[in-house]
């Protein structure tokens, strides 16, 4: 737990988050990711509900009466003095995807499992860039998504208004 | 003045859309009733049940991370309750030093059923529970609606 991954040769890529869509018909959200380099294809990721509504009130940076999970991980590295310095799209198996939570103290680095749901969230909240290895990005679901998901957006236009 | 209390179970309030965290002390004169959403009801659920998902659950992720870092849990104390809304601390300790971080109680008690850290209840909260509330949402209660009940 305390090594982190051995990074492959290939840069990373980085990401940015677009949004959260609804995909009403299974009560799922999907996050759809952009590269910061400029290029245009996209990276959509199927999550929960709760994960998904976190990562959208980041991306609002609205503010919640009480904190919400992710604000109070988020709270404990304040608390502790443990930054996020980077999350990492790391694998796809069987359509599900894997992620490293890099946490840094103290000059040490040390890594943790997460679902992309859960490091997004948390990568929002502290201003962590988001990357994924090329490998993921090469094996990624949904490339030619994009009129899909248009046309999902415009069905959901009444239900994304909360 | 703070009383140790136990998850005695979790229900599911048809009334409302949510469930309810029912925490008991230890000699079962006093009963707290939590209202949590969906997902925190599911993180509770999954706990009690020592279910371990294939990928960590948001609590699960949350328990990682202080581990990874040696960081804690020694106990969680639901502190005050002021409008339904109800309000927890987590206690830490990390490198000798003890730190306190407000929560909602959801999160708290998630995490304290997978640190094995004690749940304690000020005393002032269990007093100032509606009970009134409570009892009249038992009233309208039907029996179908206890099938969720942990005994």
């Amino acid at each position: 737990m305390s090594e982190p991954t051995p990074q492959s040769a290939e840069p990373l890529i980085e990401l940015t988050v677009d949004r959260v869509v609804e995909d009403s018909t299974t009560d799922t959200r999907i996050v759809v990711l952009s590269r910061t380099d400029g290029q245009t294809e996209r990276f959509m990721i199927w999550i929960g509900a709760a994960e998904g509504e976190s990562i959208r009130r980041a991306l609002d940076t609205a503010v919640t009466p009480r904190p919400m999970s992710h604000d109070l991980i988020k709270h404990f590295g304040e608390h502790l003095g443990v930054t996020v310095p980077r999350v990492v799209l790391t694998d796809v198996k069987s359509s599900t995807y894997f992620a490293t939570v890099y946490l840094e103290n103290k000059g040490v680095t040390r890594t943790i499992d997460a679902r992309p749901s859960d490091a997004i969230a948390l990568a929002l909240r502290c201003h962590t860039p988001i990357y994924v290895t090329q490998d993921v990005w090469r094996r990624r679901s949904g490339q030619n998504l994009d009129a899909w998901l248009s046309k999902l957006e415009t069905k959901n236009i009444g239900a994304q208004e909360v | 003045m703070i009383t140790q209390m136990q998850v005695k179970g979790l229900m599911f309030d048809p009334y409302n859309n949510a469930y309810i965290v029912i925490l008991r002390d230890e000699d079962q004169s006093e009963m707290l009733p939590i209202w949590v959403g969906k997902s925190e009801a599911g993180a509770i659920s999954l706990a009690l049940e020592n279910v371990s998902p294939p990928r960590p659950m948001t609590h699960d992720f949350m328990k990682a991370y202080l581990d990874a870092v040696n960081a804690k849990v020694i106990s969680i104390v639901v502190t005050d309750l002021n409008e339904n809304t109800y309000f927890a601390k987590i206690h830490l300790t990390y490198e000798d030093s003890e730190y306190t971080i407000d929560s909602r109680p959801s999160d708290a008690i998630a995490l304290a059923l997978r640190s094995q850290a004690p749940i304690f209840v000020n005393e002032s909260v269990i007093k100032k529970q509606s009970t009134e509330e409570f009892d009249q949402w038992l009233e309208n209660l039907k029996p179908e609606d206890f099938g969720k009940l942990d005994s």
